[in-house]
């Protein structure tokens, strides 16, 4: 399997792993390990914002990297549920082979499930 | 950065240097150069000589005779010129063949193909650990079976069939000819053509320090019926008595028969090292937990072992050992997407254990090291990416 160097980076570097608690986070996950990809992401929420963004996966380099990156760069305004990059751009930035594409669609509803729940928590 | 530790000598082996050196001295102009096939001067009768050197060196190693070796390519060609060649001589007498799910691909495919053109193929299943036993075989035959083909020696879990309880199974069903694919069983595990009542027996020489591309089909000539036939797959020469046509490559097979002379002659301390080496290692990813060994340790050469980890997906694994450790998995990595090992689907391991596995290949340059690098590693990779998958948590 081939890697580009930024999947092998994020892969090899991930940070922002684990969970948030505390009753301003918000949960979501999507997946399943016998499925072969489990996603989740922990978005810690406040004032409207985006504060912190922890999140767990059992899966492939390429989803633990658009993780990691999605989890790098969620932080900011609580606006909509949509990851901060479209899933085509996320398969362009880490060239997600065209068979793994649909590992993309699991990361976004795990992250729309966690700021979903808390827009309806805190509604804008 | 220093390369890798290498523990996939089931995949490929170095050339050791004695063979690199012999197969050297017959491509130049200085060395035996000649075409084998060429009879009417010393060019050809030197290379020749080396080739029947070779030939013999490798039916000692297997306990087969001379006149049995029939070279190919490897033990892929091997085993398709077993199968398809039993298959379309035998045609008339019977389209039945018997074989096991934990085959390798290179017996499994051209079975399916055989399929496709009307035959019929049973596929056993093994039990938990690996085995396949000489009574499901015996009860698998059927009037028009023509051939039976199992595997010696595992290449996932390094498991040992019984071949000769096989081969009395077939014996006493009388038109079975019995096919084993030993690609991984020389230099692993005593293994002995005649002894055994074999049929038909690949070989393959870059397992044990030969080179890739060369290989044999050992070809029964002893009296059990009627002489065993194989229709040809290759046509254009008569070389190999007909069944392989094409001029020899001296410098292969001459490899291969030095590898093969050097595992024969290899001292009994080389197997206990490699089985003292798998051992440790066992015991280093045993006390992870959570982890699990494929095949029955008893029934299995000391150079394979194969472990599945759970907690862990099978492709970050690998790539999260990429830089440090040479391995692999069963898993089938020709697309993008991997699927679980069919090996370990066959001995009952669930999807997600199957897909975790890592199969470790031991050999005659591994080091001490060697071992405790591997652990280490492995240990390091499974801790990351236990934490990324929230397991400790579950």
């Amino acid at each position: 399997m081939d890697y580009s160097e930024l999947t092998l980076r994020y892969f090899d570097t991930a940070s922002q792993v684990g969970i948030l608690t505390g009753p301003d986070v918000h949960r979501g996950s999507a997946g399943s390990r016998a499925g072969g990809v489990w996603v989740q992401f922990d978005v810690r929420v406040n004032a409207g914002l985006i504060q912190a963004v922890r999140f767990l996966a059992f899966a492939c380099p390429h989803t633990i990297a658009v993780c990691a990156w999605v989890a790098e760069h969620g932080a900011g305004p609580l606006l909509r549920a949509v990851l901060p990059e479209s899933v085509q751009d996320l398969s362009d930035r880490f060239a997600v082979p065209v068979e793994k594409r649909g590992r993309l669609l699991i990361i976004e509803d795990a992250w729309v499930a966690a700021v979903n729940d808390a827009l309806q928590r805190c509604p804008l | 950065m220093s390369r890798a530790v290498y523990l996939d000598y089931a995949a490929t082996t170095p050339v050791d240097p004695r063979v690199a050196s012999a197969m050297a001295q017959c491509l130049t102009l200085e060395g035996e150069f000649g075409n084998p096939g060429s009879a009417s001067h010393g060019y050809g009768a030197a290379a020749a000589a080396l080739v029947e050197t070779a030939r013999a060196r490798v039916a000692a190693c297997a306990g087969a005779a001379p006149n049995e070796v029939v070279w190919t390519s490897g033990a892929t060609e091997a085993n398709n010129l077993a199968i398809f060649g039993v298959a379309q001589y035998y045609r008339e007498q019977g389209r039945h063949i018997v074989t096991a799910r934990t085959e390798h691909k290179a017996v499994l495919d051209p079975c399916r193909e055989l399929e496709r053109r009307g035959w019929r193929v049973t596929y056993l299943a093994p039990d938990s650990s690996g085995v396949i036993h000489p009574e499901q075989v015996a009860a698998a035959l059927q009037a028009d079976t023509v051939l039976v083909s199992i595997m010696h020696v595992n290449n996932e879990i390094g498991v040992v069939q019984d071949i000769l309880g096989i081969a009395a199974a077939c014996a006493r069903h009388g038109s079975a000819r019995l096919h084993v694919d030993a690609a991984q069983s020389i230099g692993k595990s005593a293994v002995h053509f005649a002894e055994l009542g074999i049929d038909l027996m690949s070989l393959s020489a870059h397992k044990v320090y030969g080179p890739k591309g060369a290989g044999a089909l050992l070809v029964a000539r002893r009296a059990r019926g009627a002489p065993l036939q194989l229709t040809a797959l290759h046509f254009g020469g008569g070389q190999e008595q007909a069944l392989r046509a094409g001029t020899v490559a001296t410098h292969q097979v001459v490899g291969m028969g030095l590898a093969f002379e050097l595992a024969r002659s290899a001292p009994p301390s080389e197997l206990a090292h490699v089985a003292a080496m798998q051992e440790r290692l066992w015991r280093g990813l045993a006390a992870l937990g959570g982890t699990f060994r494929n095949g029955d340790p008893a029934r299995s050469v000391p150079h394979l072992l194969n472990v599945s980890i759970a907690g862990v997906e099978g492709e970050s694994l690998l790539a999260a050992v990429r830089n440090r450790l040479a391995v692999s998995t069963g898993s089938a990595c020709s697309s993008a997407l991997r699927e679980p090992s069919y090996v370990l689907r066959a001995l009952g391991r669930d999807p997600q254990l199957s897909e975790s596995s890592l199969r470790f290949g031991l050999g005659r340059f591994t080091s001490e090291g060697d071992i405790e690098t591997a652990i280490e590693v492995v240990r390091d990779a499974v801790s990351r990416l236990r934490r990324l998958s929230g397991y400790d948590a579950d």
